[in-house]
């Protein structure tokens, strides 16, 4: 099949995209359909369409609830309703044939065409004492301003399942603003994500080889022939694909110790093969006067595709793993899709991909035969009628992870070590959604993620918040986001629903002055209100909304007190507003809230 | 409001008392070690450098990365900091730890790893593809193995019981040792039955985080939304995700009873017991030839002024013997090595050099050890991003009155490619990472051994001592 970026990638016009609809006859005219190009949900999700507009199959409530905490960024009464009728899969496929949410553009890509040697952009464009030049690095650098647009769109977009896999995979292909500088750049970064969610994992590891972004955070760009360095070939291996590791199918280890994957030698091997690789043209720099840096090199510029550069390719017999190998004489495009061959074809990639999903989606502590389920799905390329029938089929794998009865069938929820932390991006969002918020996303992601140890955008480093083999101090099951809640995290979470519930104000967050199109937080127990009378009531709306229905009968008796003893006689008119606080806060206090099954 | 008022808030519902901020004379049998983690390969090379006839042969091999005697404006690789009787030298951010190393207090480890036994190069070449932990640490140059293989001292894997935990938990199995994080979740805090106790950085009231428990409240509406929190403290059944919850929210609670006030406290609460630690982190020191910058105002300053308040206060946080772990991120300098190391050794040598000044006026220098940490060491040769890859054998630093400084211990290794001491396997691959001569196992003995865990403790916390021919490095007074 021929490479659908290629037409990003080779197009001199630079920038990022020739234009949708010209990019969209390209690959559709390069490929029949499945994982390139412009990706449009039309071009890669085969199948899903077609059993999208198949029949309802309706389920439960509780089963609703539970697959809109798997696959959204918190349940709404709408959205279980809507999951109650349509069925698992139908809705499932529903949300793989909605158009990606798009990421507004972020900063300026001017920042990178700024040639005066002696002043910043900064500097240069914004007046001292302005606010401009306050926040001008917050604007135009930070991912920041795509982050505000990630927890605003988590709340309000259709594509809930979209966003939750795009926010999946950019916590093990990681990239973050804490080394790279660019807010246009990472603006695509993330966009690519959400495109490729259902593609192919084949394209989306091309996008994530050839990022320019990537090429600067792990030192790929640039990297020249004569003594590459180590960094990216190594992360590729070990946390984009393979680990370190050999698997079975079913993600064990094969003989039941590690037995290495790759050595030294190989990630030199892989070093090699990926140099030659320069900066997309668009930029400009005051020490490049002549449009190069070094003679060969383009000035830094993070939209589109990084820029082969021949004659800085390596141009010796390297092997790869899966029994590839490289010739001596060879482009660095074909080097690259040897790389890419040789990923594909291990066998650890399947169990590496299906793993990671199964955290993120639905459990940290995966049984061997779900690993082996979706690890087969990722490989056939197809799930239940989805999937374009390629082998790294995302829609497929999504379909698999969601769809298995260790996901589904609520008799799991016992199983030992079952279910997952809920990571602090998302006790935001669910507890915002439960609210029926409002919300710039500017308030949380500004500041507070950081406190929980999860900065949107911002990992630490290219292990991401947590290793996806944390066990937690004492405990024979993984729970990954576990490596990232502590005593003091654990505080901030409980001061989280503390300031949501009881010490709150309205609006809960005013604009921030300093963002354009800032407006606030607010939310409403308007939906609340009206079961205020009915202590049990009020409280199962909760339990539904926030657990499924997991808290135990002490629990709800519990909160039914505390809400109990709330009236017209100790609050006034406010009483009923009251009750839901109480409400609220409790059973967000819940571990059950925290610990989704 | 905004997000830091209600942090701060707390509904005023907490006082606790000032005396568990009061200052303790040294008590004579109180010791506390302090490890300092350096997260992504800390480079030793440009660490600690010898000036003797080694210097120029590693000048040859470091190229445009290599230390000078030169100064440079920025201070990033010169000018080396010339130590005691001129054998060795210090990167130049390190300036400020030199007055240590000159008056015995501080001294540094040569070539020092993760090893399951003695290895030579042709142990290694022949051992390299066994898949054996027994022989070789597993997953050699992958960060997330090493930082965890330097934080368990054992080369085991995680289904070992001894596998699954940190030498700082594990000492705490052993005797009753208190063990604090201001670094998040860490391997080496977590023991079998103990696990290091995660606490923030300066200026947070934790209490603030539970204004809605009040046990004694009389009044019904706070009282039940009061026992109610307290339900859901409760984990709802065995599972070890809900235990693991409940067990975080418990000892959160003892914190806030215990630690408050000494969590909060920061330079400008002005809290008269906190005197001598806060004008040695406000201290300012040189950075670049022009610029200066106090230990307060750096990410492991912050975490060592924490540190700082509780062995000052270490009689209201109990105990008498105390492991902190902090950590610092940024040294996986794969590019740019110059600038990016340089600005993360000012934080180590000036907030090093803070806290022990502080513990020195205090009285405790000798009863307050604090060492270093990393993932590995880096290759001598640079790659071609002005940058170094993934190594192994590294130096550490060890500094506090209890030492036996100026002076280095360890073997340091010959630097040549492709030498006696190069885990390298083929002329593609001799980038000059050297195979340890001492390992972890050796190096947390000779520490927990000062903290007072006997023979007998050792063994049980290294299992893999017995192997090494030194259980003592002797860089430790008795």
């Amino acid at each position: 099949m021929q490479r659908i970026s290629g037409a990003r990638g080779r197009v001199t016009t630079g920038g990022w995209r020739l234009g949708a609809s010209l990019a969209l006859a390209l690959a559709l005219a390069a490929c029949g359909g499945g994982g390139g190009g412009n990706a449009t949900p039309a071009a890669s999700t085969s199948g899903a369409a077609t059993v999208a507009a198949g029949a309802d199959a309706p389920t439960t409530i509780t089963d609703a609830a539970r697959l809109a905490q798997q696959a959204s960024f918190g349940p709404t009464d709408a959205l279980i309703a809507e999951i109650q009728t349509a069925g698992a899969l139908k809705w499932t496929a529903r949300q793989m044939t909605i158009a990606a949410s798009t990421y507004p553009a972020a900063g300026t890509d001017a920042i990178d065409r700024w040639t005066d040697k002696n002043a910043s952009w900064c500097e240069g464009n914004t007046e001292a004492g302005s606010t401009a030049r306050l926040y001008c690095w917050r604007d135009n650098y930070t991912a920041t301003p795509v982050v505000w647009q990630f927890y605003r769109q988590a709340l309000g977009g259709g594509d809930q399942l979209r966003q939750r896999v795009a926010f999946a995979l950019s916590q093990w292909l990681v990239a973050s603003d804490v080394e790279v500088y660019g807010s246009y750049g990472l603006r695509g970064w993330q966009q690519m994500f959400r495109d490729r969610a259902f593609g192919n994992y084949r394209d989306l590891l091309r996008d994530v080889m050839l990022s320019p972004v990537m090429g600067e955070f792990l030192n790929n760009v640039n990297n020249s022939k004569t003594d590459p360095n180590e960094n990216f070939a190594r992360e590729l291996l070990q946390l984009f694909s393979i680990g370190t590791c050999e698997l079975n199918h079913d993600g064990s280890l094969k003989g039941g110790n590690c037995v290495a994957t790759y050595d030294n030698a190989t990630v030199r091997e892989y070093a090699y093969a990926l140099t030659g690789w320069t900066y997309p043209a668009g930029g400009a720099s005051g020490w490049c006067p002549t449009g190069k840096c070094d003679l060969w090199k383009n000035p830094r510029y993070l939209a589109g595709a990084m820029v082969a550069v021949p004659a800085q390719h390596d141009q010796t017999v390297r092997t790869l793993l899966s029994g590839v190998s490289l010739p001596a004489s060879r482009t660095p495009d074909q080097a690259l899709e040897k790389v890419l061959d040789s990923i594909m074809a291990h066998g650890n990639t399947a169990p590496f991909v299906a793993r990671r999903l199964i955290q993120h989606l639905v459990t940290g502590n995966p049984s061997a035969a779900y690993v082996a389920d979706v690890a087969t799905a990722f490989e056939t390329g197809r799930h239940a009628g989805i999937g374009a029938g390629t082998r790294g089929d995302l829609a497929a794998t999504v379909a698999a992870v969601l769809l298995h009865a260790e996901a589904r069938d609520a008799s799991h929820i016992t199983d030992r070590g079952y279910g997952r932390l809920r990571e602090p991006a998302q006790l935001w969002t669910a507890s915002m959604r439960a609210l029926d918020a409002v919300s710039d996303g500017a308030w949380w992601g500004w500041s507070y993620g950081d406190e929980m140890g999860q900065a949107v955008f911002s990992a630490p480093s290219v292990f991401s918040y947590y290793a996806p083999d944390y066990k937690p101090p004492g405990s024979d099951v993984t729970a990954p986001a576990f490596g990232i809640e502590n005593e003091n995290t654990t505080l901030n979470r409980l001061a989280l629903f503390q300031f949501l519930n009881v010490f709150t104000g309205t609006p809960l967050m005013v604009a921030n002055t300093s963002i354009a199109d800032s407006f606030g937080t607010t939310v409403s127990r308007a939906r609340f209100t009206g079961a205020a009378s009915d202590p049990a009531a009020l409280v199962d709306r909760f339990d539904l909304l926030l657990t499924s229905r997991q808290l135990t009968t002490r629990q709800k008796q519990a909160i039914v007190d505390a809400v109990s003893a709330i009236s017209v006689a100790t609050h006034g008119a406010d009483w009923q507003a009251a009750r839901v606080r109480a409400a609220g806060y409790l059973a967000m206090s819940s571990p059950q809230y925290s610990i989704v099954r | 409001m905004d997000r830091r008022d209600f942090l701060r808030a707390g509904a005023g519902v907490f006082a606790l008392p000032l005396a568990a901020t009061a200052a303790n004379a040294a008590t004579s049998d109180y010791r506390a070690l302090v490890a300092v983690m350096l997260n992504g390969g800390n480079d030793g090379m440009n660490t600690v450098v010898p000036l003797d006839a080694r210097f120029s042969q590693y000048q040859a091999v470091r190229g445009a990365l290599a230390l000078t005697r030169a100064a440079d404006a920025d201070r990033a690789l010169g000018p080396i900091v010339t130590l005691g009787g001129g054998a060795w030298g210090l990167h130049p951010r390190l300036e400020a730890l030199a007055p240590f190393y000159d008056d015995g207090s501080l001294a540094f480890l040569s070539n020092v790893g993760p090893l399951a036994r003695p290895t030579t190069l042709a142990d290694y070449l022949a051992w390299r593809n066994l898949n054996d932990a027994d022989k070789l640490p597993e997953a050699l140059f992958s960060h997330s193995d090493q930082q965890k293989l330097w934080q368990n001292g054992v080369t085991r894997t995680d289904t070992s019981s001894v596998g699954a935990t940190g030498w700082g938990g594990r000492s705490a199995d052993r005797i009753a040792t208190g063990l604090y994080s201001f670094a998040g979740n860490a391997r080496f805090g977590v023991g079998s039955t103990h696990n290091a106790l995660n606490l923030p950085g300066p200026g947070t009231n934790l209490s603030a985080a539970l204004g809605t428990w009040q046990p004694a409240a009389t009044w019904a509406p706070t009282r039940k939304l009061s026992d109610g929190l307290m339900t859901m403290f409760e984990a709802p059944n065995a599972d070890p995700l809900f235990t693991t919850l409940a067990r975080l929210r418990a000892n959160s609670l003892d914190a806030i009873q215990r630690l408050n006030d000494i969590v909060l406290a920061t330079p400008t609460s002005a809290n008269a017991s906190y005197a001598a630690i806060d004008s040695a982190f406000r201290t300012s020191r040189r950075t670049t030839a022009s610029g200066t910058a106090t230990a307060y105002d750096s990410s492991l300053g912050k975490q060592l002024y924490q540190v700082a308040k509780m062995i000052a206060s270490h009689a209201a946080v109990g105990g008498t013997r105390h492991i902190y772990f902090v950590q610092l991120g940024g040294f996986d300098t794969h590019g740019g090595q110059p600038a990016q190391h340089s600005a993360l050794l000012s934080q180590v040598g000036n907030g090093l050099a803070a806290f022990a000044t502080a513990m020195r006026t205090l009285g405790l220098h000798d009863a307050v050890t604090s060492f270093t940490l990393s993932d590995f060491g880096r290759t001598l040769k640079p790659n071609s991003s002005s940058g170094t890859d993934h190594a192994w054998g590294n130096q550490q630093l060890m500094i506090g009155g209890a030492v036996r400084g100026a002076t280095g211990y360890g073997s340091y290794p010959e630097l040549t490619l492709g030498g006696p001491d190069d885990a390298g396997t083929n002329a593609g691959n001799r980038q000059g990472r050297w195979i340890p001569t001492t390992s972890v196992d050796q190096y947390g003995a000779t520490l927990l051994r000062w903290l007072g865990l006997s023979e007998a403790d050792l063994d049980a916390v290294f299992p893999n001592l017995a192997r090494f021919a030194a259980r003592d490095l002797g860089f430790m007074k008795a």
